[in-house]
């Protein structure tokens, strides 16, 4: 574990260490989104150069997606949707450099940091099958439009602000010491969050540190939502005879007047 | 400063945005004696709010300013209860009906385009319908000829079904099966277009029941009523879609907009009213339905549901 001292070695390894200045974000009636800062400090004797990549991910979320085709060269439809799973419903990266900089296209695929290298899959639409004499091979139905509607997906994500990758979004405010910012949106999935903070040097990642975030309603705005999904019937009948009642009384109101 | 986030849309709103547009739709409810859903549904897609929420919140604004309107027409005598009775009973079947078909169509991704076809059909027909209506009424005014003698023979088909029902309010003696099947479909539409339905039910009660002029608007809000607080049930039960705070920001000003509209509609000749009513019908629909036609900016839509 990286949360363990040390051992003494010719040469100190390097440590990464964070912390996020709120660990609950509280969805009210006001709530507008909310910007989240990040410190950490890197610990390093041997003073290294070093980067910083901080990973953000919200809770999972399955993507449906569908693409407009012209039938007839008339009408646009929608296509039969794709699910897409391993899809977070919020991901953000922030790095002291462009990520392609400070490692290799490896690395980051095993880590999973970028928004390129996010593990996103349609499972429904692969089966596997044999090709070319290559036994198990995973093929997608969607054939080579695949990165299409992968590329779809995180375009539709970065524009609803939740996807976001800051190339010098990880700033050295004073020796060893780094700050970052993580912006959620007003949509920003309810949920657990985690935050990966990791150290590297020399192309290899050598320290990290995770930290928890949560998103959740609370007030009035967690009870009408609990109220919607628990009790449902009650609950449209509770919004039906809010209606009436308006209804009513604006009637009798202007009537008096 | 006052923006509001919606617990199930999970969106930020302009609360006095809302209140101004619910006001502005219920006075044009009140005005023409409809519900306004049709405007109301696709301006709230287009401020950001989730289209299956739009569409099961609006029941609730239907509803609400219909009972404000319904209210006052009660007074008049000019609602058809037993009538009301036998729509809505259609009404019932074809929420029920249209709440299932939607959530089937979401889960196939059509949702939009059933939604968008929907509308430019009926509202497109409807518009042009009542537009050329209404503009040869006008223009016989201004010429000063007579109107057209009105066709008082009541189709055959309305007299050779069984089950006759007297209607004395409406001066009828017909089957119930036409009021019934038009109830259904307008429960249908209610449930997937997010509109009341007085648009089509208007004019099929003038013009397939033959109902007299000073009943119809009444009893067509009075099935609106029973049609959309069924739906908005069955919504929130079925798909957990309705969002009560968005409900209501749109209906404390749809219930005065209804009241002052109501109002203001002695003022205006009505087939004045019809035609400028007919117009907003047919932009709606070609705005809705266009979208068909146009080559997308973006080739691919995010759906709402994970549809697992």
């Amino acid at each position: 574990m990286t949360d363990l001292p040390a051992p003494p070695a010719a040469v100190a390894p390097a440590a990464v260490s964070a912390a996020l200045t709120t660990t609950s974000v509280r969805v009210t009636s006001g709530f507008r989104g909310a910007r989240i800062v990040l410190y950490g400090a890197v610990f390093d004797p041997a003073q290294r150069p070093s980067d910083v990549v901080v990973i953000v991910r919200g809770p999972e979320q399955p993507v449906r997606i569908a693409r407009k085709v012209q039938v007839a060269n008339l009408l646009w439809l929608n296509s039969r949707p794709v699910v897409f799973r391993g899809a977070p419903g919020f991901y953000m990266t922030a790095s002291t450099r462009p990520l392609d900089e400070i490692a290799g296209f490896a690395v980051l695929r095993r880590l999973g940091a970028g928004i390129d290298h996010l593990a996103i899959e349609a499972p429904a639409e692969q089966r596997i099958e044999t090709r070319y004499g290559v036994k198990d091979m995973v093929v997608s139905r969607l054939g080579a439009d695949y990165f299409d509607w992968r590329q779809a997906v995180v375009r539709l994500k970065e524009k609803a602000q939740l996807y976001a990758s800051a190339d010098r979004g990880v700033v050295f405010v004073d020796k060893g010491l780094f700050k970052s910012e993580i912006d959620l949106p007003t949509d920003a999935p309810i949920g657990r969050y985690e935050a990966q903070i990791i150290l590297f040097q020399n192309g290899q990642p050598v320290s990290q540190r995770v930290r928890e975030l949560t998103v959740e309603k609370v007030g009035a705005e967690r009870a009408l939502y609990l109220f919607a999904h628990r009790r449902p019937w009650s609950y449209g009948l509770a919004s039906v005879a809010i209606a009436l009642a308006a209804g009513w009384a604006a009637s009798a109101a202007f009537r008096r007047a | 400063m006052f923006d509001f986030y919606l617990p199930i849309a999970e969106v930020s709103v302009n609360a006095p945005l809302l209140v101004g547009l619910g006001a502005a739709v219920g006075f044009i409810s009140g005005l023409f004696g409809i519900g306004g859903g049709f405007l109301m549904t696709p301006v709230l897609v287009f401020l950001g709010i989730p289209a299956p929420v739009a569409v099961a919140s609006m029941a609730s604004h239907v509803a609400a300013s219909s009972t404000s309107s319904v209210i006052s027409y009660t007074r008049a005598r000019a609602v058809d209860f037993r009538m009301g009775g036998v729509l809505a009973a259609g009404g019932a079947v074809g929420s029920v009906m249209g709440v299932e078909i939607f959530r089937w169509l979401r889960l196939l991704g059509q949702a939009d385009l059933v939604v968008s076809l929907s509308y430019l059909i009926f509202l497109g027909v409807i518009g042009g319908l009542m537009l050329t209506e209404s503009l040869g009424s006008i223009l016989r005014a201004r010429r000063g000829d007579p109107a057209p003698p009105r066709r008082d023979k009541r189709p055959p088909w309305l007299y050779g079904l069984p089950l006759k029902v007297r209607f004395p309010r409406s001066r009828l003696y017909i089957s119930i099966i036409p009021p019934i099947a038009l109830g259904v479909f307008v429960g249908v539409l209610s449930a997937i277009m997010g509109v009341g339905g007085g648009f089509v039910l208007v004019p099929a009660m003038v013009y397939l029941l033959r109902m007299p002029a000073g009943v119809v608007v009444g009893t067509s809000l009075f099935q609106i009523i029973i049609t959309t607080t069924l739906t908005s049930v069955l919504q929130a039960g079925r798909n957990q879609t309705v969002d009560i705070v968005l409900a209501t920001l749109l209906l404390v000003g749809g219930v005065l907009g209804a009241q002052l509209g109501a109002k203001a509609s002695s003022r205006f000749r009505a087939e004045e009213l019809r035609a400028v009513l007919a117009l907003m019908v047919l932009a709606v629909g070609l705005r809705m339905g266009l979208g068909l036609f146009l080559t997308p900016d973006e080739p691919f839509v995010l759906m709402m549901g994970n549809g697992g």
